[in-house]
């Protein structure tokens, strides 16, 4: 792609569409995907499966949107799995205590403090690289995790045995608004807003600088600190939405469900295109990659490919990631 | 030394060239050095001492000429087997493995050859011993003074059976008495037949204890002789004289009063910095590379932690803390490394530029694009860099239009101060002379310069004033236009 | 002063530390039995057994980690590794497979995997603390595909006996297999060439590389060994309870880096060493224990994986810092 902050859309010309496919295998691997299963599996072609596609732009978009901008300024964040176990537990329990709109609300903010959390154990570490962050966040994803466990003894909670209202959590699973669904609205929302912040506003644009260039920018007079704070907590907000929604779906709170989360939206964002490394992304990179990633497991799906396979599919798909952005760094940097 | 009959030299180096990017580091060097001959080499920042080194040792490759070491022709060797051929070169950031003990260091990926751990200490301490070092072999590397990591180093050169030695500012972090110690080593290495390449800008050791003097300026060998046959005075001539190639504009005539002082500034390296700067002049920082320059900006910009600052701005006491807190002083900082500390490769131009301002152009938390695409244009017009347009990506721009950008972003802020590190490194002379008229106007528009350069006809050229900084001590102030090249460049040369 | 007593008393000082908490540790637990309403069974010669079996399996992995700690580089797929040596270790057997021919294969299985881990961290210069995960993903995947989620298990007295078999009183062989390891392992690091390099690796790469050794292949070796150190504790483990299961668990490979970290090594590289990472796991080990014997009330009873976690964290920033203060020394 062109540049970070060069819009997509906007007049097309054949030129520029043949460019886009060329410099974004991705989009021809979407599209052989698209090709491979509807040949193989004619179902795939059909309403119901575009609908079943469409729900499934659940969790992992939100907590994918969340990673885009901490890897966009070259760090990482592997504790989204533990906040939303946690958000979960928490939001479903206090339901009956709070009621359903602030028991959500108490949620988020716990999901905006996890990520507080972890920028201030960050910044005071004095973490300079990646890989020091890595570890931090890491470590975090337990402790988040274990307080998930210990907040309800490991016992999974029922959103069905609620007995105050829950027509919030009905609505965003099986609500509609025209012809999308309240999560879809809620996604669109929040693509919206992360795109506007990530292209028009200083914050946006001083997390891609940090992830450019820290020394650079820091010599600038772009404040590092508050960059951070704002990655880690946008992360742990977003990742509290999907707990949220992942409720909704799955009508229970597991103090264990959000730890396939993690690798999963850091999938969702590098194969999407945003370099592992920082400095380049963007949040619409990332849900082309989400796309390719929900499309293959459907395709997998419909294939009978068991989902342990499909589980080691990921991880190998993972490391391919990795390693051809890690290729790509290197051609562009010579 | 006496020589009756012409002996073979150790080491013959002719005709050597090397070019960087923009920059022609060696040219046509050609130099010999001879078995037991303590050969000292001067020249100013830049002459092409360590590029000369460094293709010595190996690190880089000539791009052209001869190198023959103990007869052989020496081409494309790594820095391992040139230390196997008996070519050992210790560097002025030591070579060593801080978490791992000396006799480690010394025998460092030989340590079964040696049958080891007991056979490498021992052996270990036997080379120390043979150069008066008592230090423990079972000590870390980190746990020791500069002058005891040097000692290792020279153990580690002579575990290689080395012929030569070549030696890089050893002397910059050592106190008078472990020069002395150095010196003794060096003696005692000379008799033992080991030529010595000793790099230093302390004329008083050439005198002190080198044989002979190669004095190197621009990429070029200027003149190798005996020591005894040149005085000091003609050595620094050779170092600093020059045909002009550039030209200057006349030195900026209005200067105010003072607007900042430094009354005080320590780090590690900085002792007890003062310094003034007025309304409307250029202040040019003079020192040897090491000496502490980069440091002092830094440090007074925030960039850096600081043991003690006290900063005056109009009189009044500031603290800067942070790059942020600099820049709404009114403070403005060229890095010296354009590529690792000023670029933001890849970005545009535009992105570069408006980097400085951007919390100017932000309008509750938005940026406003159409001004910052203005902010752009403007420099790019009024710094005549070359580039088809803002949107492009930085990093397809040449050297000293990079630089220019990077200039923009600063001057974009209107700065008060305003640093230079280093401003016209790899830039052709054109564009210097370009960067050179902008200083002016930037002074002549009430702005204040800093000015830190390894040319040192631009320092003189371009600065009302003068101070020169020493082993990180401001310790002399002079006015170019009266003071001589020669003199300014004594008082930096000066042994602390 | 003879500097090699001064030096060996300064690293002991600062595992002094680790000491001291493990020795903390021990008088809490002795205090708490005073009290009747807090006994536990801690100081029973069972726990005492108990703890050394569980804490053989991660030491043997711990030695493996050591080794790529010290290099510079971390591996994260041991977990998995584990995991899955175990459930094909046990399916070989149950197959009729000879049991040293089993164990051959598994960690061969461990040197294959190693050698990827190797190819794409060292080799292609990427992330490996990204990309071991991502194996530890794989690898638990194809355990599940091969044992359908169940754990497998076997009646194979023999193997069987590999680790439990008791010959030094009540201490079985698995035991005596991780003195074996350690014992290897601290040699290697501390008197062959290849260990040595290890540690210049880690500590400085670029002076590491000029002094001609290959720093490829040695980090690429400590990614090798580490393979083969989990595949080992796979089978172990396997032997120990005469069954495994493809869910090794996320904490493990986290828990295993922390217990080496606390010991002494960093993440960075270039410090560390085998009796280092033993008193590191022994401690993080003892606590775990500690805490679970303590069955505090049933309120609170996982908080002991929170506090782990938190102290897990501590240690990491801790690290972080320490490298911070240095850096910044003014």
């Amino acid at each position: 792609m062109s540049s970070a902050t060069e819009p997509i859309v906007g007049r097309v010309s054949s030129q520029r569409a043949i460019n886009l496919l060329r410099n974004n295998p991705i989009f021809v691997a979407i599209a052989l995907l698209v090709i491979i299963t509807s040949l193989v599996e004619p179902k795939f072609l059909t309403a119901a499966n575009f609908d079943n596609i469409l729900r499934q732009f659940g969790t992992l978009i939100f907590a994918a949107l969340g990673m885009t901008f901490v890897i966009m300024a070259g760090f990482l964040d592997l504790s989204i799995g533990g906040i939303i176990s946690l958000v979960a537990v928490v939001t479903v329990t206090l339901i009956d205590k709070v009621g359903q709109g602030p028991a959500i609300l108490i949620g988020i903010s716990v999901g905006l403090l996890c990520g507080l959390i972890n920028s201030a154990l960050i910044i005071t570490s004095g973490a300079l690289s990646q890989a020091e962050s890595l570890f931090i966040t890491f470590g975090m994803s337990l402790v988040y995790g274990a307080v998930a466990l210990m907040y309800v003894q490991g016992v999974t909670q029922f959103l069905t045995y609620s007995t105050t209202d829950i027509s919030i959590f009905n609505a965003i699973n099986s609500g509609g608004i025209g012809f999308l669904s309240v999560s879809a609205v809620l996604f669109l929302a929040c693509l919206a807003v992360l795109y506007v912040i990530e292209r028009r506003t200083y914050l946006g644009r001083a997390v891609v600088l940090t992830g450019g260039n820290k020394v650079a920018a820091r010599l600038a007079g772009i404040p590092i600190t508050r960059t951070i704070v704002f990655i880690y907590a946008v992360s742990g907000v977003m990742s509290a939405i999907g707990a949220v929604v992942l409720v909704s779906r799955v009508t229970l709170a597991d103090p264990t469900m959000g730890t396939p989360y993690t690798t999963q939206a850091i999938l969702a964002v590098v194969v999407g295109g945003t370099a592992l490394a920082g400095g380049r992304g963007s949040v619409l990179w990332t849900v082309v990659g989400t796309l390719l990633l929900i499309l293959l497991n459907n395709c997998l799906n419909l294939l009978g490919v068991s989902s342990y396979i499909q589980f080691v599919l990921r991880g190998v798909i993972l490391i391919l990631a990795i390693w051809l952005d890690r290729v790509k760094q290197d051609s562009v940097s010579k | 030394m006496v020589v009756t009959s012409a002996p073979q030299a150790l080491l013959s180096i002719n005709d050597v060239s090397k070019a960087f990017p923009g920059v022609r580091a060696l040219d046509q060097v050609s130099l010999e050095v001879f078995g037991g001959v303590v050969h000292g080499i001067v020249g100013e920042n830049g002459a092409g001492k360590s590029t000369l080194m460094k293709i010595l040792s190996g690190v880089y490759e000539k791009d052209s000429g001869e190198i023959v070491f103990e007869g052989h022709v020496i081409d494309k060797i790594t820095p391992f087997e040139s230390m196997k051929l008996g070519l050992a070169i210790i560097y002025q950031e030591l070579n060593l493995v801080n978490t791992m003990t000396v006799g480690e260091n010394i025998f460092l990926g030989r340590f079964s050859e040696l049958g080891g751990r007991a056979g490498v200490h021992s052996k270990a301490r036997t080379l120390l011993q043979s150069i008066g070092s008592k230090v423990d072999t079972y000590k870390l590397v980190s746990e020791l003074s500069v002058s005891d990591k040097q000692m290792v180093e020279i153990a580690k050169a002579l575990s290689f059976d080395s012929k030569l030695i070549i030696m890089d500012e050893p002397s910059s972090s050592l106190t008078a008495d472990e020069i002395q110690e150095l010196i003794q080593i060096i003696h005692d290495l000379k008799s033992k037949g080991i030529a010595i390449i000793y790099i230093t800008h302390k004329l008083d050791e050439i005198f002190g204890f080198c044989d002979v003097v190669t004095v190197m300026r621009d990429g070029h060998v200027i003149a190798t002789r005996d020591v005894h046959d040149i005085t000091r005075n003609e050595m620094i001539s050779m170092m600093v004289g020059r045909t002009i190639e550039n030209e200057y504009p006349p030195r900026p005539e209005a200067v105010g009063e003072t607007i900042l002082e430094i009354k005080g500034m320590n780090t590690k390296k900085l002792r007890d910095i003062k310094l003034t700067l007025r309304k409307g002049e250029i202040l040019g920082l003079v020192g040897l590379v090491g000496s502490g320059r980069t440091e002092l900006v830094r440090a007074l910009f925030g960039a850096d932690k600081v043991a003690r600052k006290s900063v005056f701005l109009d009189g009044k006491p500031i603290t800067v803390k942070s790059p942020i807190d600099a820049i709404n002083f009114s403070m403005a900082m060229v890095p010296e490394d354009r590529k690792l500390q000023g670029l933001l490769l890849g970005f545009s131009v535009e992105q570069n530029i408006s980097l400085a301002v951007l919390a100017r152009l932000t309008k509750r938390g938005f940026i406003d694009a159409k001004e910052e695409g203005a902010v752009s244009d403007r420099q790019i017009k009024a710094l005549n860099i070359k580039t088809p347009s803002g949107r492009t990506k930085i990093r397809t721009l040449s050297g000293g239009n990079q630089q220019k950008a990077i200039l923009g972003r600063w001057l974009e802020m209107n700065p008060r101060v305003l640093i230079l590190d280093e401003p016209t490194k790899g830039i052709d002379v054109g564009a210097k002379y370009e960067i050179y008229l902008l200083m002016k106007k930037i002074v002549e528009g009430g702005g204040s310069i800093i000015l830190i350069s390894s040319e040192l006809p631009e320092v003189l050229h371009m600065s009302n004033r003068v101070n020169t900084i020493n082993d990180g001590r401001i310790n002399g102030e002079f006015d170019p236009s009266i003071a001589s090249a020669d003199e300014i460049m004594a008082k930096a040369f000066e042994f602390a | 002063m003879n500097s090699r007593v001064v030096r060996a008393s300064k690293s002991a000082l600062s595992v002094q530390k680790a000491f001291l908490a493990i020795v903390v540790v021990v008088i809490a637990m002795a205090l708490f039995n005073v009290n009747p309403g807090t006994k536990s069974e801690f100081f029973t010669e069972l726990n005492f057994v108990d703890l050394l079996k569980s804490s053989s399996i991660f030491l043997i992995l711990a030695m493996g980690e050591t080794f790529v700690l010290i290099g510079g580089g971390v591996d994260l797929s041991i977990g998995g590794m584990m995991a899955l040596s175990g459930v094909v270790v046990i399916m070989l057997i149950n197959a009729g497979v000879p049991i040293p021919v089993a164990i051959a294969l598994c960690l061969l299985l461990g040197l294959a995997v190693g050698a990827t881990n190797a190819f794409i961290s060292v080799y292609q210069r990427t992330e490996p603390f990204i990309i071991t995960l991502g194996m530890g993903v794989v690898l638990t995947g194809i355990g599940e595909q091969l044992t359908n989620a169940h754990p497998v298990s076997t009646g194979d007295l023999n193997f069987q006996n590999i680790a439990n078999l008791q010959v030094l009183g009540p201490v079985p062989v698995l035991v005596v297999v991780m003195l074996a390891v350690v014992g290897v392992v601290y040699w290697i690091l501390r008197s062959t060439s290849f260990g040595r390099n290890v540690y210049a690796v880690g500590g400085d790469y670029e002076v590491a590389k000029y002094s001609g050794i290959n720093v490829l292949r040695t980090k690429a070796a400590t990614y090798l060994i580490c393979g083969v150190t989990a595949a080992l504790a796979g089978v172990m483990l396997a032997s120990q309870l005469s069954s495994a299961s493809s869910i090794a668990g996320d904490p493990v490979p986290l828990f295993v880096v922390c217990a080496v970290v606390v010991g002494g090594t960093s993440v960075a590289g270039g410090i560390g060493g085998a009796i280092k990472s033993t008193i590191g796991l022994v401690l993080l080990g003892i606590l775990t224990n500690a805490f679970n014997m303590l069955r505090i009330d049933s309120l609170v009873s996982y908080l002991p994986t929170a506090l782990l976690g938190v102290i897990i964290v501590s240690i990491l920033w801790l690290d972080s810092y320490g490298r911070k203060r240095r850096r910044e020394s003014v």
